[in-house]
């Protein structure tokens, strides 16, 4: 799967978590940006992500994961 | 109560001894850097400097609670001057933060940000001293003088605040370190707390005072994650924990084995004990003991240590909170403030050297929560918790529930009628229940449901975002035509929470 096509997936399980329609996804967004974005709208995120792309991240990838670039790139390796 | 200074040799002298001896051993990782203990003492010696100049009655003062340092040093500094720390949290609405350290007082702020958080106030900046001389002697203090002052969620909208003496501490410190509980400078020990919560207070005191290293969580980096990979890149030897942490791991828990651990304790919600026999297969060496208090009794003060082996006590699946640590009385009541038999349900109530000496200017509140009564032949005062539960034959206490409607979020303390009285404020005679309610990842969230159709709830949660700290804002929101109500006449929550 491409990048792009990653990101078009990953859009609506952002804005759906993150209560937020106009949520912009970039490589470069990280907990810091989305105010919302705490242990428990993560784990909820993470919990979409993995239904939407059918696979389970492992905690060592979730350890590694600071930003969604990081999260497209672990994406991409599971697919 | 007056002794012969027990802060003095539970407390400062134990960190000025430690601080000496292990000068060259690290003291702190803050964000992947390490601090040593020098390095603590030469930051303490900058920042007491400063705290010298004060003025004698500038006795509270506030500590804006970030995680570096400075912060840290901070309070060792106001405790070898004897004086007293009010922290805040940054990210805290700042009205509420005012309110705060108008209420202790507090006209002097130590700071360490970029740029200052409160500066009508007279602000020490802690980044900006310099080392001169390294000064850790402590000077004499009265143990009745406080060591801090913690404000915690009040049913009105107004924050309470919560004293606690030298005498206090020094008593937790003793009675902790009495548990058995050992370390020394190749001890690596968590410190997920923030400030203003006092788990913090044991997490990163009770290593400072034998030479072992505090770990702490930067607040941009999501907690749980970050445990687990201090858990396997730092080998933890010592963690208290709040359950929820171990609730978000427990489906990685086959990827965690952190061999290292010896003291992995939990506190600030009960513990269920199923999730807690899976957590011993991840932490194999360690002795797992589950600890209860309220802030008022001083961090925590019972203990129930986990059986591998044998039966371990619970009630509907949560664990025994246990014993009472040393220098702390238990004793469960009725509602006509008798003690109840073994077996029987009541009221928890503490007392002995933690206890509180009341809430910070609240005469109100103080009579709803102390009270004196006969314990082994004295008059003792004692604090209701709010907490129902009984002991069992052999003195083991069970936690039954609350018997208002404070709740726990991720350890901190939430009244419900606090949200729904800053919702009310802004909705304007719609009515309002914050419910809380266990998410499909077993944590506690809050729920609210409004009587009214449908509207846009987002400059509702706004307005509440101003007022309240996050854990306290509403996660999920819901409409109800009109509220059902029980056979009291009163508003039926249990129907409402089944909304959620």
């Amino acid at each position: 799967m491409e990048k792009e096509e990653i990101v078009n997936k990953l859009t609506p399980v952002f804005r759906k978590v993150f209560a937020d329609n106009s949520l912009v996804i970039t490589e470069e967004l990280s907990a810091l940006d989305v105010e919302n974005w705490d242990s428990l709208s993560h784990m909820l995120l993470i919990a979409e992500v993995e239904n939407e792309f059918a696979i389970k991240f492992k905690l060592k990838d979730l350890n590694k994961m600071a930003n969604v670039g990081d999260m497209i790139a672990i994406i991409s390796s599971k697919l | 109560m007056r002794s012969n200074n027990t802060f003095h040799s539970e407390v400062l002298q134990p960190f000025f001894f430690a601080s000496e001896k292990y000068a060259d051993s690290n003291a702190f990782c803050i964000n992947e850097v390490f601090y040593s203990y020098k390095q603590l003492g030469e930051t303490i010696s900058a920042i007491r400097a400063s705290v010298k100049e004060l003025r004698a009655d500038n006795i509270n003062v506030g500590l804006v609670a970030n995680d570096d340092l400075e912060t840290y040093a901070a309070i060792i500094a106001l405790w070898l001057e004897g004086k007293c720390y009010v922290p805040v949290n940054p990210e805290t609405p700042a009205e509420r933060n005012r309110n705060v350290l108008t209420q202790a007082a507090a006209s002097v702020v130590i700071d360490s940000s970029d740029e200052v958080l409160f500066p009508e106030l007279n602000v020490i900046r802690s980044k900006e001293l310099v080392f001169t001389k390294l000064d850790l002697e402590p000077v004499q203090v009265e143990d009745d003088a406080l060591a801090y002052i913690f404000f915690t969620s009040g049913t009105t909208g107004v924050p309470k605040g919560v004293p606690i003496s030298r005498t206090n501490l020094a008593g937790f410190i003793k009675a902790f370190f009495e548990l058995g509980i050992t370390m020394d400078p190749s001890d690596k020990c968590l410190q997920m707390f923030e400030l203003t919560f006092d788990l913090s207070v044991m997490s990163y005191l009770a290593p400072l005072l034998r030479g072992a290293c505090v770990y702490t969580i930067p607040k941009n980096k999501i907690k749980f994650n970050y445990i687990a990979d201090l858990l396997e890149q730092h080998n933890l030897t010592v963690a208290l924990m709040v359950p929820s942490i171990i609730h978000y791991l427990r489906p990685y828990f086959d990827e965690i084995d952190c061999a290292s651990m010896k003291f992995s304790l939990f506190c600030g919600e009960a513990l269920p004990l199923d999730v807690t026999s899976e957590w011993a297969a991840c932490v194999p060496n360690a002795k797992i003991m589950n600890v209860y208090g309220p802030t008022e009794d001083t961090i925590f003060c019972t203990h129930y240590t986990y059986s591998r082996a044998g039966e371990n006590k619970a009630s509907n699946g949560l664990m025994s909170i246990g014993k009472a640590m040393n220098g702390t009385f238990t004793i469960i009541i009725n509602d006509k403030k008798e003690m109840v038999n073994a077996g029987e349900k009541g009221e928890l109530c503490l007392g002995g050297v933690q206890l509180t000496p009341g809430y910070w200017m609240n005469d109100e509140k103080n009579k709803e929560a102390f009270f004196y009564t006969n314990y082994k032949g004295e008059s003792t005062r004692f604090y209701k918790t709010g907490d129902l539960c009984l002991a069992d034959e052999e003195g083991d206490i069970m936690y039954l529930g609350r018997i208002d409607s404070q709740i726990k979020v991720q350890g901190f303390r939430v009244e419900l009628s606090e949200i729904e009285f800053f919702a009310k404020e802004f909705l304007n005679k719609v009515n309002a229940v914050a419910i809380a309610f266990t998410n499909k990842l077993h944590n506690t969230e809050i729920g609210m449901v409004i009587e009214s159709t449908d509207f846009d709830t987002k400059p509702l949660l706004e307005y509440m975002k101003t007022k309240m700290p996050g854990y306290m804002i509403p996660t999920q929101m819901r409409f109800i035509n009109s509220f059902p109500l029980n056979t009291n006449g009163k508003i039926d929550r249990k129907v409402l929470k089944e909304k959620f």
